[in-house]
């Protein structure tokens, strides 16, 4: 990690110092040691402060969009699953490949940073940390899929068996059941919105749960409310989510969100698959869902 | 859409999407009748319906 940490300093200072960059997306070390949050280096001088260490589990590639109405050059370090995150942008036009500079690095897996920060708090009965976190242990793209340079030795993928195992398991019990359990986890919702925000799949400009008087959906932290909420969220997730597992993972309610974009996973990949989000890049290729075919089917609509 | 909504747990039927031009008014009304008959069929929905 160190050595990965060395060379990402030396190349953020070289990009930097050629002027190739203006920006270098990586992480920086907070107050504690679990604590490794975005930082945005803008000159040579910033770059000491980058790190990367066990806990630089946040997907960078999400913070692209903060740019995309600059024309800023901007570097960036990713990992397997941030860079499928990129490769989903550059297929929804949301950034130009030319501006970017991607250091990819092969992850080992990460750590939990929420699971560290509660067992230090105090408050909370400390659990036994697993070796990384529960997104990573069924990591199936811990290899940057995009990239112009590759830093770290590369990784096998993780056992993927139980990818849809939950999915199933739900399909399995009937309507009332399925009714229950999903008014039993949304209505946990408090509607802070960290699941839109930590995700890069979620790129409308204004979006509709921002307006102050949306039609058809409500801003509630109702029941009925929530529920519209992640129906809306999980279908504009169809066929862009990449399974960073980022918005379970910031649940402040450990709400499992994962259920209901696996699903849509699972569906996308049926209707129009096989397919897998973000995997590969190809100038003006388009993915399921931004094109129209006559033989699309339609039954599910 | 019905996939997701069968998913949660809601009856799929509720929802229906059909492509009605201007000038289709027989269309639209056996549409809207199939809709009617088919949601009366459900029964009235307690689902979604929280607080409201």
């Amino acid at each position: 990690m160190k050595a990965i940490e060395n060379k990402i300093k030396e190349i953020a200072a070289r990009l930097l110092q050629s002027g190739e960059v203006n920006i270098f997306l990586a992480w920086e070390k907070g107050d504690y040691e679990y604590q490794s949050k975005p930082y945005f280096a803008r000159s040579v001088d910033e770059v000491d402060k980058i790190v990367f260490d066990q806990y630089c589990i946040h997907n960078l590639s999400n913070s692209l969009l903060k740019f995309r109405d600059s024309s800023d050059k901007i570097g960036l370090v990713v990992k397997g699953c941030d860079s499928r995150g990129i490769v989903r942008l550059l297929q929804d036009n949301q950034i130009e490949r030319s501006r970017l500079y991607i250091v990819g690095v092969a992850c080992p897996g990460m750590k939990d940073p929420l699971l560290a920060m509660k067992n230090n708090s105090g408050l909370f009965k400390p659990e036994t940390e697993p070796e990384v976190a529960a997104k990573c242990q069924t990591c199936r793209y811990p290899n940057p899929v995009i990239y112009d340079e590759l830093l770290g030795d590369e990784q096998t993928p993780r056992p993927q068996d139980t990818r849809y195992a939950q999915v199933d398991a739900i399909e399995q019990m009937t309507a009332d059941e399925r009714y229950k359990f999903f008014e039993d986890t949304l209505s946990k919702c408090i509607r802070c919105y960290a699941c839109r925000q930590a995700c890069v799949a979620c790129n409308c400009r204004l979006c509709i749960f921002d307006e102050m008087r949306p039609q058809w959906v409500g801003r509630e932290t109702s029941l009925s409310d929530n529920m519209m909420y992640h129906l809306v969220r999980a279908s504009h997730m169809a066929g862009r989510c990449i399974e960073c597992g980022e918005c379970e993972r910031v649940c402040p309610v450990n709400i499992p969100l994962m259920l209901i974009n696996r699903k849509l996973i699972k569906d996308v990949d049926k209707f129009f698959g096989p397919y897998d989000a973000g995997i590969k890049y190809e100038e003006g290729s388009k993915p399921p869902l931004s094109l129209y075919q006559e033989n699309d089917p339609d039954n599910f609509i | 859409m019905k996939s997701l909504m069968e998913y949660i747990g809601i009856e799929p039927e509720r929802y229906q999407t059909a492509w009605i031009s201007g000038a289709e008014g027989i269309k639209f009304k056996e549409t809207m009748e199939n809709l009617v008959s088919d949601i009366t069929r459900l029964g009235p929905n307690r689902k979604l319906r929280d607080m409201r």
